[in-house]
């Protein structure tokens, strides 16, 4: 079968220059005699992860459940003031601005604002998460919907099709391709969110993980929590990759 | 009441001669005015399509056609005179009036069988009346076999007979066409004229087709309506005498074939 060979010598090439980067690590910052809470070696940063798994586990469920609860609200209000703005003329001349100024505002700014309104517990670190998360969606979504061909919406007037089956029958369909994209932006963007508000103030999670650490100069555990934060994002991405699969109809043109 | 085409029960329409049914007019339009702006899209259109009959209206690009198409099956709103179908004020899309557009209309994410039966869906038709119709359409389309491929699987040729089939579905009794093969190509095109053909002569449709190959129209129609543009209108009515069933070979060989196709040329001021 042609491909196989080509794809196992991808494969080969990217293990290799992983593990050529790991030994460049590991011995590197021992030949230039680099501080350990500069930059400890990756097999010091394995040994702090396992030995402290359980609280890194424990932090990372945490962490996660305000990425997804903050992801998956993000989905449902950004979805539905997508529609709203889609079908209202009024919401595309008021609320849309609205959102697309707020959109402007860097919302690492609203952390402190989250945490005097939320408090320092789970609910301000799902508002963070879900504020960036939340305005890609609503974007993608209403893309998605105006991106809905002419020609089939004349045919579904055509044939006389009531504002609900077009919905469901046309416009649905159409948008999620969009809708989609929108979330593989979204998803890594709500982890984000998350840790930057249990940086700013928390109680538990692998932000505030990595806040005692750095206190404390554990920094292969602060290297730890890292890897473990982009791990858990990229896991998250694929998840959003795999859903992708079932659009299949992204890009097609008939 | 839309009759749904099943296999016990064949079309009614099938082996009357136009006469079997009363003359009512199909389609009609009364110095129909339609403008865009401050641009004159449509003057003064006075045309009648009588039950049954194929006709063509055949004009230039940007002549006013389509809109006048889209009129007649109520997709936009005319400014003054009348446009009726069987006698009723066309103010909305209609069950009985099928659609074929330039674009073919197929939904992407749906297989050939689920895009075929959307009409019928969407109008609630009974599950197996619609399952008798579809089977039938694909099989006079000749896409049975692809019935549960996805569009994008297909030629161009082969969507556009399945967009036909999406207009067939609910058996309509009028057929509206706009350059339905307009971006085929001529080989493709011809074929499906030939299919489009067969189709009517089974069915008898009144057809409204709206094309600008002169030879599409001299070879289907009973009747060509030429238009001219700016403004669009009604310029010119040939009568196609030319002898039913038509078939593809010696159809366009006959010597009146050749001359109707020179004459239209002519008015449309293609030939010299």
């Amino acid at each position: 079968m042609p491909g196989v060979s080509s794809r196992l010598a991808a494969y080969s090439q990217v293990v290799l220059f992983f593990g050529a980067f790991l030994l460049f690590w590991e011995y590197g910052v021992r030949y230039f005699e680099v501080k350990s809470y500069i930059l400890p070696p990756i097999s010091a940063i394995a040994v702090a992860v396992w030995e402290a798994r359980s609280e890194i586990f424990e932090n990372s469920m945490y962490t996660l459940a305000e990425v997804l609860i903050g992801f998956g609200a993000a989905v449902v209000v950004g979805v539905m003031l997508g529609m709203v703005v889609y079908v209202s003329p009024f919401a595309q001349r008021t609320i849309y601005p609205l959102v697309t100024a707020l959109q402007t505002t860097p919302k690492s700014a609203l952390a402190p604002l989250m945490i005097v309104w939320f408090g320092y517990g789970f609910i301000s670190k799902v508002a963070m998460a879900f504020l960036f998360a939340f305005f890609p969606i609503v974007v993608a979504t209403l893309g998605g919907f105006a991106g809905t061909a002419k020609n089939l919406e004349e045919h579904f007037r055509a044939l006389n099709a009531g504002p609900w089956r077009t919905f469901t029958t046309l416009r649905l369909p159409s948008a999620l391709p969009s809708f989609i994209d929108g979330c593989r932006v979204a998803m890594p963007l709500a982890m984000i969110g998350a840790i930057i508000g249990e940086l700013v103030g928390s109680e538990r999670g692998l932000g505030n993980l990595i806040m005692l650490g750095t206190a404390s100069t554990r920094t292969d555990l602060v290297f730890g929590c890292i890897i473990v934060i982009t791990l858990i994002s990229l896991a998250l991405y694929a998840l959003i990759e795999f859903a992708a699969k079932s659009v299949w109809w992204r890009g097609i043109q008939v | 009441m839309v009759s749904t085409a099943t296999a016990e029960a064949p079309q009614s329409g099938k082996g009357l001669s136009p006469a079997a049914e009363p003359a009512v007019n199909h389609i009609e339009a009364h110095g129909l005015n339609k403008t865009f702006g401050s641009f004159k899209a449509l003057e003064d259109i006075d045309f009648a399509i009588r039950n049954q009959e194929f006709v063509s209206v055949l004009g230039p690009s940007g002549c006013g056609k389509s809109t006048l198409l889209r009129i007649v099956a109520g997709l936009i709103p005319y400014e003054s005179g009348s446009a009726t179908i069987k006698g009723e004020m066309v103010r909305a899309p209609r069950p009985d009036v099928g659609v074929v557009f330039q674009t073919n209309n197929m939904l992407p994410w749906l297989t050939v069988r689920r895009n075929v039966e959307l009409g019928a869906r969407i109008r609630n038709m009974p599950a197996d009346a619609r399952d008798a119709a579809v089977d039938k359409i694909l099989d006079v389309l000749s896409l049975t076999k692809f019935a549960d491929a996805h569009p994008h699987q297909l030629s161009g040729g082969m969507r556009q007979r399945a967009s036909i089939g999406q207009a067939l579905v609910l058996d309509p009794q009028i057929l509206l066409m706009d350059e339905p093969f307009g971006a085929l190509d001529a080989l493709t095109r011809d074929k499906l004229n030939v299919e489009l053909l067969r189709i009517w002569q089974e069915s008898r449709k009144t057809v409204m087709l709206i094309t600008h190959s002169i030879a599409e129209a001299v070879f289907l129609s009973d009747r060509v309506l030429v238009m001219a543009d700016r403004p669009g209108k009604i310029v010119e009515e040939v009568t196609i005498d030319l002898p039913r069933p038509r078939n593809a070979a010696t159809t366009r060989a006959m010597p009146k074939f050749g001359e109707y196709v020179a004459y239209l040329g002519k008015v449309m001021g293609v030939a010299s």
